[in-house]
């Protein structure tokens, strides 16, 4: 039960933090893949960073295990990766 | 202080602020309840749930017994906290609007392209979230559950699904945009 109240409020600012950088919006999403406005990969790559320095450090620190880390399955990966592309830059997902 | 209350009501935040808040939120994520940020994984949990209950000799399958089993998971207590965390965006910022037609096909860029009618963009939004889904399916994840929180833990399944999303992100856009990409 705790462990949804968490999730409901991580999910709010996970929800909060994609609206404020405009990730919502349709032009933001597709105008990274005409290299005329990178704010979701400046989005995307800064989130990454800050995550996997803290939660490296913290893993260092012995304060944190990490969970199952997603599975490698290298057609999978990338033909998933490939068909997800169309999608988003024809959604703006 | 007040620095801070303007900053939360302007519209649109620097990435880089954005980018920080989110990967505070995912070290908690982990810290906290030992999960990924997943999104794409709800829906295939709610839909394994209906699925079930209408037909459930067509779900009854590996995928859906296994390997993304139906429920109220985690990841759908996610969703709606992604949910109204983006309404909470967007009333702090005043751009929230409530049942406004137009509202649903507001964006400039999209009517230049597709042409102004909104049944268009319902109907494309339906057919790519569909893709993503599939997609998000095959791969193991979506932007926010492999993407970035499987690149956060240094999982090479995350940068092999973010250079195939930009190939084909890329290739696509060109394909609609042609001579105006």
């Amino acid at each position: 039960m705790a462990n949804f109240v968490i999730a409901l409020f991580l999910g709010a600012f996970f929800g909060f933090s994609l609206n404020k950088a405009g990730l919502t919006k349709y032009n933001k999403i597709v105008n990274v893949f005409r290299f005329t406005d990178m704010a979701v990969l400046q989005f995307m790559m800064t989130a990454l960073v800050v995550a996997m320095s803290g939660l490296y450090a913290l893993r260092g620190l012995g304060l944190i295990t990490f969970p199952n880390i997603p599975a490698t399955y290298v057609v999978g990966n990338i033909v998933g990766g490939l068909i997800f592309g169309v999608g988003m830059a024809l959604t703006g997902y | 202080m007040k620095f801070i209350l303007n900053y939360i009501r302007k519209d649109t935040w620097s990435p880089y602020v954005a980018g920080i808040l989110l990967g505070v939120v995912g070290i908690l994520a982990v810290w906290l309840s030992d999960s990924l940020l997943g999104a794409s994984g709800a829906f295939e949990n709610i839909a394994g749930m209906i699925g079930k209950a209408v037909s459930p000799k067509l779900f009854d399958n590996v995928y859906f017994n296994f390997i993304m089993p139906p429920g109220f998971t985690y990841g759908v207590m996610l969703l709606i906290g992604v949910f109204f965390g983006g309404m909470i965006g967007a009333a702090t910022s005043g751009t929230l609007k409530w049942g406004k037609k137009d509202s649903a096909n507001s964006d400039e860029q999209w009517k230049r392209i597709f042409g102004p009618q909104t049944w268009k963009r319902w109907v494309l939004a339906f057919v790519g979230a569909i893709i993503l889904e599939y997609a998000a399916g095959i791969a193991g994840g979506c932007t926010s559950g492999l993407a970035i929180s499987g690149g956060m833990l240094l999982a090479p399944a995350a940068f092999l699904f973010i250079a195939g999303m930009f190939a084909s992100g890329i290739l696509t856009a060109l394909i609609i945009y042609r001579e105006r990409y």
